[in-house]
């Protein structure tokens, strides 16, 4: 390799003069350097250090729980000056496996990709399916995974909660947002047969009806569930250290959030009310009433702010689903096989994180031909190369945690 | 609508043809490529079957019929001793006998197995999950889950394992400093669970690194996991864990 | 169904279309050749009647015989998607102009087409791999790229490769119990 050496010292490779240096080539490559000279114009800019800075790499396992990622810091002292992130390293193939499997086994497919919001993720691919086979889904149905979803963004939102102040260092509110989880993942444990990846929405309806364990669960923790997380929220809402170390970082404006593709409370919290519940309604959403939180700041408060009094709204719209929910059956009638005509679809739900899609495309077999599924966390993560430089590297992890990744979403 | 004799606009989907012929080339026929607009009718396609030009299987048993295989039971395996031991008992001549000093100090280890944090998809949320209030960890000493490797006694592989990660994960195992074990937790790390036919995970970790306990589930419950767990307290105060004798890669015979 | 939209983008784009515009439930396509997916996408985005300011999707397609570029958009104005297939990609070097000047968000979804199918955006600033290892050689979503298990078990034709996945290895087609009813 003869290309230049990418931050001004000998070549990795080169044989050292000095007879005191050896390089551990038993223990491997520690550098974030990439040993290939860079090939794209991102690359050798990012790759090439001024005065005084240096990599620090991130890797995949680190303490912050967002899962699997690596970040390579370039460093001017403290402050973070760019930022690259590798990512790939929980990358499943969920495309390609969705491309051999039957329809109703790629419900299953799509479900460990977010997995603390799954029924998010059934939804886009269930509802595309249903626009292939013009199938109409039963309102009772409808409802049913409204209320189911509903209950899994409260869920999302108390762990986003407990992972903002676990990034900020606080390690007391997880484990309230963990009570707040646990008490709802034992609900839909009872409605749909699992903790975490429920598998529970079904092309035409959804897997079983409501019953006495979940009703009674649901009434018992709604009765409780506004005071309790009042309570939760007043640890950080008035804790001055929070409320300042978050005010003012990370500001999205407008513009930059349309520029970055950014969805969801990311974007709501930036003055933007796009809600696509209300923006491009789907299921029973006209139905229901229920406000849509914005903030005018875009800053890290601000997007916390936004999730807080979403989960409100939901509680509203939890309310709502109860009192409103008809009778009939919980599924259509579809036959054993599938084969939908062959055609595109696109569906969008509004998750936790901002748009979940999945654009199906059928060739009349009983196996998609294409399905691609659109992520919100792949996108905000862009962001981060955005909003991240300038700042303090504690307060750089507090702007990624704002920005609620999952990472298996992002990796697929 | 762009609607043409009853059927949507052209996919570009196959040779427009309906017969198959099996392709002596990687990928669908390009030669009989229609650029524009291909049409269809509106019956059910047939599928894009594509025949195996790639490898065949050598055993002359493959693809015809043949009598019953002569090895069916997993038992029977065992005892006619083709396969290694997988109950991870030490034998051979060599046999050392624990001390009063080594019961102390196995017991002091299986009360305070400080776990990594290597939580890599949904089952570190149930691991997260099993450390915290409900589901309490920290009664068996299990509360820090440390973030660096060289302080952590136990792996908890909690999640996918991609070929991409498995050599920064194989590096922390590697650096974890001994005595220490691995648990695999949840049907990815135990077999490939669910991404078993994917090209990007790596079919179980025990491919990559000795295992002491599978916890199978997806994911596991909470309990499951510190059931587990608990195994793994067995596993040390007995000495059953003797590290450096483990396998790496399963102890399952081939054949079976 | 928005049939307002269609005659807007007839009246718009009508010469650039290579297609009828489709239109089924609340989606509406437009096929256009790559090469005009700058301009066209510069004017859903400028434009004040249309203002397609959301660019919520971005993927590639390998239809077995070409490849094709689908981008989805969101508009205030209408209550449908907005489908902009950028149709005719070669399958030996495929190539579309990048829409990262018009949205930076744009930029991962498009290494990500490149790493899954190879697409070439041109434009933009970083097309690298993105979720396999750089040094990776095979493009996974493309249709030439198989499963292992499906080279390895296609020997029968029509045999479906998703009763095999937990059978031993000398299972048999002939062997496997459950049958499909229709």
């Amino acid at each position: 390799m003869t290309a230049a050496p990418p931050h001004g010292h000998a070549h990795r490779d080169a044989p050292s003069d000095d007879p005191r240096v050896r390089l551990d080539e038993a223990a491997g490559v520690f550098e974030p350097v990439p040993p290939y000279p860079p090939r794209t114009e991102r690359e050798s800019e990012f790759y090439t250090l001024g005065d005084g800075e240096m990599f620090i790499n991130m890797g995949p396992q680190h303490p912050s729980t967002h899962g699997v990622l690596r970040i390579v810091l370039k460093l001017d002292g403290e402050q973070v000056v760019d930022l690259d992130p590798v990512l790939g390293y929980l990358h499943r193939g969920v495309e390609k496996l969705c491309e051999n499997a039957d329809y109703h086994h790629t419900i299953a497919y799509l479900d460990p990709l977010e997995y603390i919001s799954s029924l998010f993720c059934e939804w886009p691919g269930v509802m595309a399916f249903e626009k292939l086979l013009d199938v109409e889904v039963p309102r009772r149905a409808e409802y049913i995974r409204v209320l189911s979803t509903e209950l899994n963004r409260i869920l999302s939102h108390s762990m986003f909660i407990g992972w903002m102040a676990l990034d900020l260092g606080g390690l007391t509110p997880i484990l309230y947002g963990l009570i707040e989880r646990d008490e709802i993942a034992e609900m839909l444990a009872s409605l749909t047969g699992q903790r975490l990846l429920f598998n529970y929405l079904r092309i035409g309806g959804v897997n079983g009806d409501l019953n006495h364990d979940f009703m009674s669960r649901l009434g018992d923790w709604m009765s409780r569930a506004t005071t309790q997380i009042e309570a939760n929220l007043t640890l950080l809402n008035e804790n001055e250290i929070f409320v300042r170390r978050m005010r003012g970082l990370g500001r999205l404006d407008k513009e930059t959030a349309f520029r970055m593709a950014v969805t969801g409370p990311n974007i709501r919290a930036s003055g933007v009310a796009l809600d696509f519940r209300r923006g491009h309604p789907y299921s029973v959403f006209p139905e229901l009433d229920f406000d849509i939180p914005t903030r005018e700041e875009g800053d890290c408060l601000a997007r916390y702010l936004v999730r807080v009094d979403e989960i409100k709204q939901s509680l509203r719209i939890i309310d709502q689903c109860l009192h409103q929910m008809p009778d009939g059956p919980i599924m259509a009638k579809l036959p054993r096989l599938l084969r939908p005509r062959p055609g595109r679809a696109y569906a969008a739900v509004e998750g936790p994180r901002g748009q979940y899609a999945a654009y199906v495309i059928s060739d009349g077999t009983d196996q998609p031909f294409r399905m691609r599924i659109h992520d919100p966390s792949f996108v905000h993560l862009q962001s981060v190369g955005v909003l991240m430089p300038g700042h303090l590297i504690a307060d750089a992890m507090a702007v990624m945690a704002s920005l609620d990744p999952i990472m298996g979403g992002v990796d697929k | 609508m762009g609607v043409r004799g009853g059927s949507t606009a052209g996919l570009g989907v196959g040779p427009s043809d309906a017969t198959q012929k099996p392709s002596d080339s990687a990928g669908n026929n390009a030669s009989n490529a229609n650029p524009g607009l291909i049409l269809r009718d509106t019956a059910v396609a047939e599928p894009i079957v594509v025949a195996n030009t790639l490898w065949r299987s050598t055993d002359p048993n493959a693809y015809v019929s043949s009598p019953e295989p002569d090895v069916t039971h997993l038992r029977e395996v065992e005892a006619s001793g083709i396969g290694r031991r997988d109950d991870a008992r030490w034998s051979g001549a060599l046999e050392v006998i624990p001390t009063k000093a080594d019961y102390v100090l196995d017991l002091i280890r299986a009360n305070s197995l400080w776990p990594l944090l290597s939580g890599l998809a949904c089952c570190a949320m149930e691991m997260m999950s099993s450390a915290t209030s409900r589901n309490d960890m920290d009664r068996w000493g299990m509360f820090p889950f440390r973030a660096s490797p060289r302080q952590a006694d136990v792996l908890i592989v909690a999640g996918t394992l991609t070929t991409k990660m498995a050599g920064p994960l194989v590096r922390l195992w590697e650096q974890m400093p001994e005595p220490k074990w691995c648990v695999a937790m949840g049907d990815c790390t135990c077999s490939g669970g669910r991404y078993k036919r994917s090209y990007a995970t790596i079919e179980g970790i025990d491919r990559v690194m000795p295992v002491d306990v599978y916890v199978p589930g997806c994911p596991p419950r909470p309990e499951g996991l510190i059931y587990g767990m608990m195994k793994l307290q067995q596993l040390v105060k007995d000495r059953r864990g003797h590290w450096p004798e483990r396998a790496i890669g399963p102890t399952v015979p081939e054949d079976v | 169904m928005d049939a307002a939209l269609k005659r807007r983008l007839e009246a718009r784009f009508g010469e650039r279309l290579t297609a009828p515009i489709a239109q089924r439930h609340d989606e509406t396509e437009i096929r256009i050749g790559p090469g005009d997916v700058p301009d066209v996408v510069r004017t859903l985005h400028d434009d004040a009647e249309l203002g397609f300011i959301l660019l919520a999707d971005l993927a590639g397609v390998d239809t077995g015989t070409h490849m094709q570029v689908v981008y989805h958009l969101w508009s205030e104005t209408t209550p449908d998607w907005l489908r902009v297939v950028a149709d005719g990609l070669s399958r030996d070097d495929p190539r579309c102009p990048s829409v990262t000047f018009l949205w930076q968000g744009a930029e991962w979804m498009e290494r990500e087409a490149y790493d899954m199918f190879g697409i070439t955006f041109e434009g933009n600033r970083d097309l690298r791999r993105i979720y396999m290892p750089p040094d990776y050689q095979a493009f996974p979503l493309r249709k030439d790229f198989f499963l292992p298990d499906d080279a390895a078990r296609s020997a029968g034709a029509g045999v479906r490769h998703i009763e095999q996945t937990h059978t031993p290895r000398n299972a048999r087609p002939d062997r496997v119990l459950r049958k499909v009813g229709a």
